[in-house]
């Protein structure tokens, strides 16, 4: 029991997650990813694919925004309620026969699936997408204890086989070429040559992950709607891992965050009709999968046993304030990531977070704390797309525009809502600031500086630090716009003047 | 069944779920519901049952599936055409598919194989000696062509999933206008099965470069045979 509490009181300090130092990586990371042509060609063919597929997907604005509104409605009023929904949720899947796991951490949720597998002697798993087990990194601790955990998505399958992570939460290797994925198959199948046809491919890739499935002694999945009413789990997909993994294996974990639940089977519908045709452009993806219970008596397949893992990992934080709660309205469709100018440039890698894009930098605070993602609220230019494409109507560049002062406060002030509040405070900034608001509180000193700053003009560095390194140095005006006014209305009285004479 | 491991798990869980709920009520315990907005739904236009159909069809079709319609008489006659086609001489199906009449014409041209064993040993056989396989559908929705499976102990899940091609009877006398309002009439929440799943297509992924590619996992063709259309 002593070894238990320890672990407990030692989670904070010791299980960072591996994308805390690639986050901090930001700015290399971008450099790195602007400079390679291949993937920002990658990049931008498939983002406008994806907006053009969602562009076509509603038969009126109209339509989109009445879904919205009515989708930001039922997420705020689940989240009204999401304590108790969690309850209730619990309550009915264990009726179902459906065991809930709770875990804080991303490490407490890893040990749990382990400790799930190793009871079962599971040396084999198949996964179905899942960007909550991405954020705890599951594949590197299953792997350390001997058990082969295979990515069944055919992107996360390839992203897998290139040693990377996904680079877009709904197309995983959307950074990759056919060239690319060619390639990477001929360097790592046996039998296979190099082959571009998409076809080919994807046959081989079938061929591979059928035999996992077939063998397979746990299916891992995600859960895009966690259903309280009735203790349901739904699961969105296209190409039917989803379904092969939570079908074939005896046993099937799914993990999802806590923000995922909803109240009503029939706030479903408007919620899934949003989904995919925001994530894809599609009416309905292939399938959509509802699970209810483990295998029952008489019933020919179907896992034994199911479980699911319910994670926080920094939501509850996000939960805590008001306006950073709507963070957690989001439901995965990616359009953020789609729209944003940001990301279609710099890619999904550069962030270093699991989750790239608008929805990484609103979310990835919580997650890996302000310290290591202080970068990431500030690379925006709040232009505003992802705010007007959220099928849930999360104010984006609010939240990120928050995030910023959240950043930059006193790293004592309190009430401390964010972990690493302060990370990005420099002393130096702090103090520009400081006098730049008492100038401008003060009418004289206004004008006194601003006359200093039109008559000196001239000796104006033409190197500004990182602001001159793409662009030129600023050059102030011989007069302030208060003068020239002021010089015009003269004129203007002058010349009233003269006409009455 | 109380092992070390599973006490240990426990305790994680039930820390967690402490801490995690406490945390979440200390914000919102006391809201008055009452307070939240008003949700209202878009309006969908009202289209009558041909439009239904059309509109079932034209999804499927643009998702690559095949539909055929057909009266159940020629039910038979069609799979067998559809099967020689491919050079596919079995049929897997569920044990009362088996004895059904339409079903049974088959049986002279057809290996039928009844879907009467577990899945636990069989999954070879399943994977790889099964090439194509039929099902019943509950009901379909118009909005979008999808077709709802309610597997039960005679169709299995894996029915329609683990076979590379999938043939679906569709009765378009249950084709429903969209999701909520089949889920409102058929009072779903009180009778959910083990599993649900709506399929729209064959199996399929844009995964590499943006580029369609079907059969992904699941079955590379669906076969959708519509009666009463």
């Amino acid at each position: 029991m002593s070894e238990d509490l320890t672990q407990v009181n030692s989670k904070e300090s010791s299980d960072e997650s591996k994308y805390a130092a690639s986050a901090r990586a930001f700015r290399d990371n971008v450099s790195r990813d602007l400079a390679n042509d291949e993937l920002r060609a990658n990049f931008r063919g498939a983002m406008d694919y994806l907006m053009a597929k969602r562009k076509d997907a509603f038969s009126s604005q109209d339509e989109l925004e009445m879904l919205r509104y009515q989708c930001k409605l039922i997420k705020q009023r689940c989240l009204a309620k999401l304590p108790y929904l969690l309850e209730e949720l619990e309550q009915k899947l264990e009726q179902n026969g459906i065991k809930v796991h709770w875990a804080e951490t991303i490490t407490e949720a890893n040990e749990i699936i382990a400790q799930l597998i190793a009871q079962k002697n599971g040396k084999s798993v198949v996964k179905g997408k899942s960007m909550v087990s991405e954020e705890t990194a599951l594949n590197d601790y299953l792997e350390q204890r001997d058990v082969e955990c295979l990515e069944s998505d055919m992107g996360e399958y390839i992203v897998q086989m290139a040693n990377q992570h996904p680079s877009h939460i709904i197309m995983p290797a959307i950074h990759q070429n056919k060239q690319q994925v060619a390639k990477l198959f001929a360097d790592n199948i046996d039998d296979f040559s190099y082959d571009t046809d998409v076809d080919v491919l994807i046959q081989q890739g079938r061929k591979v992950l059928r035999d996992k499935f077939c063998q397979a002694d746990v299916g891992i999945s995600g859960v895009n709607f966690a259903v309280a009413e009735t203790g349901t789990l739904c699961l969105v997909e296209n190409e039917g891992n989803g379904r092969m993994c939570t079908t074939v294996p005896d046993l099937h974990i799914a993990i999802t965050g806590i923000e995922k639940v909803i109240e009503k089977l029939n706030d479903v519908p408007p919620l899934l009709s949003l989904l995919t045709r925001s994530a894809t452009g599609q009416a309905i993806s292939t399938y959509f999968n509802m699970i209810t219970s483990a295998r029952k008596k008489g019933e020919k397949d179907g896992p034994k046993e199911v479980h699911l893992v319910l994670l926080d990992n920094g939501r509850s934080q996000a939960f805590a304030d008001e306006e950073l709660r709507q963070t957690l309205q989001c439901i995965r469709c990616g359009a953020c990531m789609n729209h944003c100018p940001v990301y279609t440039r710099i890619g999904g890698h550069a962030y270093g977070t699991v989750y790239p894009g608008p929805i990484g930098k609103m979310i990835s605070p919580h997650m890996l704390g302000l310290e290591a993602t202080s970068d990431l609220p500030s690379a925006s230019t709040l232009c505003g797309a992802c705010g007007e494409v959220c099928p849930v109507e999360i104010p984006i560049p609010r939240i990120l525009l928050r995030l910023r002062k959240e950043n930059v406060k006193p790293k004592n002030q309190q009430p401390q809502i964010m972990k690493g509040q302060g990370a990005g405070r420099s002393s130096v900034e702090a103090f520009i600031w400081q006098v730049w608001a008492f100038v401008h509180k003060s009418p004289t000193l206004y004008a006194l500086s601003m006359w200093g700053l039109t008559r000196f003009r001239f000796f104006m560095p033409k190197k500004l630090g990182p602001w001159t390194s793409v662009r030129t140095a600023p050059k102030p005006a011989a007069m302030t716009l208060h003068e020239r006014v002021k010089a015009q209305k003269a004129k203007q009285l002058q010349a009233a003047q003269k006409r009455r004479v | 069944m109380t092992t070390p491991s599973n006490t240990k798990i426990n305790k994680i869980s039930s820390n967690a779920r402490t801490s995690i709920l406490a945390k979440l009520k200390a914000q919102v315990s006391g809201a008055d519901y009452a307070k939240l907005p008003k949700e209202i739904p878009y309006d969908y236009p009202l289209l009558t049952h041909p439009e239904h159909i059309e509109q079932f069809v034209g999804h499927l079709e643009a998702n690559h599936a095949q539909v055929i319609k057909t009266h159940e008489t020629d039910i038979a006659k069609v799979i067998k055409a559809q099967l020689e086609q491919r050079n596919i001489s079995s049929l897997l199906c569920g044990e009362n598919s088996l004895s059904g009449e339409f079903i049974v014409p088959l049986k002279t041209d057809i290996n039928l194989q009844a879907y009467d064993f577990s899945i636990d040993g069989n999954k070879e056989m399943l994977f790889n000696e099964c090439p194509a396989a039929l099902s019943n559908s509950r009901c379909a929705i118009a909005a979008t062509g999808s077709i709802v499976l309610w597997p039960d102990s005679d169709e299995p899940r894996s029915l329609s999933l683990v076979p590379p091609i999938h043939f679906v009877i569709v009765d378009a006398e249950k084709i429903y206008a969209d999701f909520a309002t089949l889920m409102t009439e058929q009072q779903w929440q009180s009778k959910l099965p083990t599993n649900v799943v709506l399929i729209s297509g064959p199996s399929k992924t844009a995964d590499i470069q943006q580029t369609l590619a079907y059969g992904a996992h699941g079955p590379k063709e669906l076969i959708v045979l519509l009666l009463n259309s």
